[in-house]
């Protein structure tokens, strides 16, 4: 057998049970529901009616989507800045510090990702809640008269109250993967930067950062993605896209339209702008983010 | 150690840590609490109240016999375990082929590869539900865990593809001089190199599989094929129609209590793998 | 309106001619008649022209081949149903049976309906589920002609045992009223015992009430801010048909999307009283925040007096209730000195799928749960009410809705007619409310939301 025949044959053997898998079960269907955007479907009924591209004209009149779109980049921006900050700080300190119990809380970070959503959205609402709550017992502590703001039920605070419980609950996976980044560093380079006198703040920005870059440029990545398209489980345990449709994000309002006012057709089309708003994003971010790769290999 | 680092650094450090901590942790003590009170204590007592005594453990033993943990553990295992092993090997062998080899089309491919990974399942949802059922596999674990491992690949070419990327090329060079065939070099030199990524994309899955139940919840409907997930949010529905929160919160914390526990034990075999192909 | 006094103790047929008398509904006083001869007279005034059914043959004749029954589980529980089931199994043993059931059965089964392959017959429950989106996707069965004539398996006519009538769609029945709740306000006795206060019988007196509950530090009103139904159903809803002069016509009118009704005077008049209600300072300021368990609970622990519920708020929160909790209910605050309260019915209901493969048995089965020892059988298994009219004094329903029961059984209260919304309209109905209620717009610009959504769903 020739090198090229191999090499052909190595590829398909690859590549090909891989496509196939993907494009039956993922691709063929999406883009089947991708058709359904092109229909007014009710989503239940057997019969579909072909309206062209009129969901997505009605998508660009439609208010709530534009609003949407911003909380959309709020939560996007705000759990990779929180995420990004606090997972990078995390495992700066349980490495390069050497504080005490790193292990324990090497364990304990992780486990809101292993709880599941439904004891996350419960136990929020609790901490939320407006008159039993934890937040405004404690802020009561400190307050002349008792607290009693509704977090989840003002439009200034909805957002961000949601904010919170995404960044506590997504920080453990990105932490773990910095961890280990971190302590895939040569021991070497601190060493020699420690003879050099070199702080711990110089040491951060002179070898650990640019060691970790990549994994923080994935984990940005992946959140921003993720947010895109699952935040609206966190909206839809809060405060389902209340109060009057400030804290909706296009997944919440997707499954709004799509289950509850069965518009599946419209549902869909907000499907593909979910879809092409994530991919220009990524794309942009690609771009901003591509800083030469620093390797230690 | 010439440069320790500062003890003011270290006592800031270590306090916020410990005020994470305690966030983190305390949700699991809270539910546990909740677990052993009756409504008029869980209702009207301060949050962070004791239960009172007697602790109601019956409610442990009450969803136990009321819900059939074991199985649903037993169907999420099958599934986590099939769709985690399955999607690993579709997606590195595909990922590899992309960091090594152009060929026509290939850049195309790898950005349809991406761009799935951003398409939101929702839209793909009642399709699939069909052709599932097309193929007899509706209320069957197996058609769960090929959907699983489909929608895990795009996330696995993303993560190994950079991986095998950034790995030298020295030693595969060398071992096709040497003779090894593309198969060979791969499975011997490669595969065992991307072990830290293998690893990262496995938990991820895993976890992702472990906790999914919008596509359980719409592809299976007998009782006796629920996974964990699909078995909690129907345990959860009907306890809060009913509100048992006692019993709800003793059922979310058995269905935790094997991921915890699992968790625990093998943190440092995780940490270790996620850390193992990147030293040296 | 003459009301037989002695029927105090028979709340239940007392509500019927109450609901018959002052309802929408005007298929009253219809003596049954007996089971054999059903198709002897046209009996429908809805469907003046049905064909001829017997349904008094599917009751009788043996039913086989499949039959697949498809119920949603929420807080009423399944013991009833598996009973019922298991009942209507014996009579036919050669059906075979299938259930589909469950709190997430409305999406278990919704590719089976777009399939066009559903069960035989449904009890439409629960998130996920409208009968008006079903009828407009052409799924379920007209079933007019048939219930016009249709016996239960006692003989007698359902649509007389019936406490609330079927919604009319464009006319036609394709769904039956199964389960009878009603919206409401609700307050604690004993914590108004205790300070002196008297439930409200007028808006005025509510006005005042709330001032004083304020001065002593409790919220006076709180709702379901997530699910604004609640507060649609309990307060909105009868304050416009108290404005229209105890007309229920307008809520028809608007769940038909009639053009300018949500700007209509008398819907004016009620958004004003929301709105003044809000401004004021009675609605708790967390309501916006809340779901039904959450405003619930803090209406139990008496952080908040009073709030617009359903009848079956007592059954629900059961374990909940501190011990000296005592339910009292008034179906509406709203109306002006003279007027009537306004009860405001809520009902789920049963439908036979067009499609369905074995419609005999479905519209047997029917036949079959219709009857008094059903209704009798549900208030015990659920604390509830079902829709069909039956002596409870002796049953284990809860005292709220027996409770409620004296106020359907008075002529001083009218029963509004079921409507179901277009679920656009009733999304944006509901954003509006809750806006309006913390004074966020005013009551012009909820009519003019409102207003804009009917014309989009008219479209």
């Amino acid at each position: 057998m020739s090198r090229q025949l191999q090499r052909k044959l190595f590829i398909a053997a690859f590549l090909v049970p891989t496509f196939l898998f993907f494009s039956v079960f993922v691709l063929y269907p999406v883009a089947k529901g991708a058709h359904i955007s092109l229909f007014d479907w009710s989503g239940s009924s057997e019969h579909m009616t072909y309206v062209g591209l009129d969901n997505f004209k009605e998508i660009v009149r439609d208010p709530i989507v534009w609003k949407a779109i911003g909380n959309d980049y709020f939560l996007v921006l705000g759990k990779t800045i929180g995420i990004v900050l606090l997972a990078t700080f995390f495992a700066v300190a349980v490495t390069r510090l050497r504080i005490r119990g790193a292990s324990f809380f090497r364990i304990a970070f992780f486990i809101p990702n292993i709880i599941s959503i439904v004891v996350i959205g419960v136990l929020w609402r609790f901490v939320y809640n407006p008159s039993i709550g934890f937040l405004n017992s404690f802020l009561s502590l400190f307050a002349a008269e008792p607290v009693n703001r509704p977090w989840l039920g003002e439009e200034g605070t909805a957002l961000w109250s949601i904010l919170w419980p995404s960044i506590w609950a997504g920080i453990g996976f990105y932490f773990l993967l910095l961890v280990a980044a971190i302590m895939g560093i040569p021991a070497s380079l601190y060493e020699a930067a420690e003879i050099d006198g070199a702080k711990q703040g110089r040491q951060f920005w002179t070898i650990t950062l640019p060691l970790v870059w990549e994994q923080v440029k994935v984990s940005v990545l992946h959140i921003v993605m993720t947010t895109l398209n699952g935040s609206f489980v966190m909206v839809l345990l809060m405060t389902e896209g209340g109060p009057d449709n400030s804290t909706q994000v296009l997944g919440s309002y997707l499954y709004q339209m799509g289950f509850r006012q069965f518009h599946m057709g419209y549902a869909a089309a907000l499907g593909v702008v979910i879809l092409i708003v994530s991919l220009l994003t990524t794309l942009v971010l690609q771009r901003l983010l591509r800083r030469d790769t620093v390797e230690y290999s | 150690m010439l440069n320790q680092p500062s003890r003011a650094l270290k006592a800031v450090a270590f306090l916020i840590l410990s005020v994470w901590a305690a966030a983190v942790l305390y949700p699991l003590l809270w539910t546990f609490l909740s677990a052993l009170k009756d409504n008029p204590q869980f209702l009207t007592n301060k949050p962070w109240a004791l239960p009172e005594t007697p602790l109601l453990w019956k409610h442990f033993t009450y969803v136990w016999q009321t819900y059939n943990f074991g199985s649903y553990f037993m169907n999420s295992v099958l599934v986590t375990v099939v769709s985690s092993i399955a999607a690993i090997v579709l997606s590195a062998s595909t990922a590899y082929v992309f960091s090594r080899f152009e060929f026509r089309g290939s850049r195309l491919l790898y950005v349809a590869y991406l761009s799935a990974m951003m398409i939101p399942l929702i839209l793909g949802l009642i399709p699939l539900f069909f052709l599932l059922d097309d193929f007899g596999l509706i209320n069957k674990l197996g058609g769960l865990a090929i959907v699983y491992t489909a929608w895990a690949i795009p996330f696995g070419v993303f993560v190994l593809g950079g991986f095998f990327k950034s790995l030298p090329k020295e030693l595969e060079e060398a071992a096709y001089i040497d003779g090894a065939g593309y198969f060979r070099t791969f499975f011997q030199i490669m595969l065992p190199m991307a072990k830290s990524g293998l690893v990262t994309v496995t938990i991820v899955n895993a976890l992702n599989n472990w906790n999914e139940y919008i596509m359980g919840t719409v592809f299976i409907n007998d009782p006796t094929q629920y996974t964990l997930p699909v078995g909690i949010a129907i345990m959860q529905a009907e306890m809060q129609y009913r509100t048992e929160w006692g019993p709800l919160f003793a059922g979310l914390l058995i269905s935790m209590a094997p991921v915890l526990l699992m968790y625990m034990f093998f943190q440092r075999q995780i940490v270790s793998g996620l850390t193992a192909g990147a030293i040296k | 309106m003459e009301i037989r006094k002695t029927l105090g103790t028979v709340l239940t047929l007392a509500l019927i001619l109450v609901l018959a008398a002052c309802g929408g509904g005007g298929k009253e006083k219809q003596t049954a008649s007996g089971g054999d001869t059903p198709s002897s007279s046209n009996a429908s005034p809805a469907s003046p022209d049905a064909s001829p059914v017997t349904p008094a043959e599917s009751s009788d004749a043996q039913l086989e081949g499949d039959f697949e029954i498809q119920y949603f589980v929420g807080g009423y529980g399944d013991a009833w149903w598996k009973d019922v089931i298991a009942q209507f199994q014996e009579l036919h043993p050669n059906l075979k049976i299938k259930q589909s059931a469950g709190p997430k059965i409305n999406e278990q089964m919704k590719p089976r309906w777009i399939q066009g392959s559903p069960p035989d017959v449904v009890y439409i429950d629960g998130a996920g589920s409208n009968p008006r989106q079903m009828i407009e996707d052409d799924q379920l069965l007209d079933l007019s002609d048939w219930i016009g004539q249709a016996t239960n398996v006692d003989g007698e006519k359902i649509l007389d045992v019936m406490i609330a009538q079927p919604e009319q769609y464009g006319g036609k029945t394709y769904n039956i009223p199964l389960v009878f709740g009603s919206y409401g306000t609700f307050y604690d006795k004993a914590l108004f015992a205790k300070n002196g206060w008297e439930a409200p019988s007028t808006y005025e007196e509510f006005l005042t009430l709330s001032e004083k509950i304020k001065a002593a530090g409790i919220s006076p009103y709180i709702h379901t801010g997530v699910y604004p139904d609640y507060i649609l159903g309990g307060f909105l809803y009868p304050a416009i048909i108290s404005a229209n002069g105890d007309d229920g016509q307008i809520l028809q009118d608007m769940g038909d999307m009639k053009e300018g009704v949500f700007a209509s005077e008398p819907v004016m008049k009620a958004l004003n009283q929301l709105a003044e209600t809000g401004s004021k300072g009675f609605i708790d300021q967390g309501a916006p925040a809340l779901n039904h368990t959450d405003s619930q609970m803090l209406f139990l622990q008496r952080k908040a007096a009073m709030i617009p519920n359903g009848l079956w708020l007592e059954s629900e929160m059961k374990n909940d209730a501190p011990a000296d909790f005592e339910y009292g209910f008034v179906p509406s605050v709203t109306q002006s000195a003279g007027g009537k309260y306004v009860a405001l019915p809520y009902t789920s209901t049963m439908a036979v799928a067009k499609k369905a493969k074995n419609p005999e048995a479905a519209k047997a089965f029917i036949q079959f749960i219709f009857t008094k020892q059903a209704s009798l059988n549900w208030a015990e298994k659920t604390g509830a009410l079902m829709n069909v009219k039956v002596d409870l004094e002796s049953s284990s329903a809860g005292e709220t809705a027996k409770n409620a029961m004296k106020y359907y059984s008075s002529d001083n209260t009218l029963v509004a007619p079921v409507v179901v919304f277009n679920a656009d309209v009733f999304k944006v109905m509901c954003d509006a409310t809750v806006a309006l209620s913390v004074n966020k717009i005013t009551p012009e610009q909820w009519a003019e939301r409102v207003e804009a959504a009917a014309a989009k769903a008219r479209k």
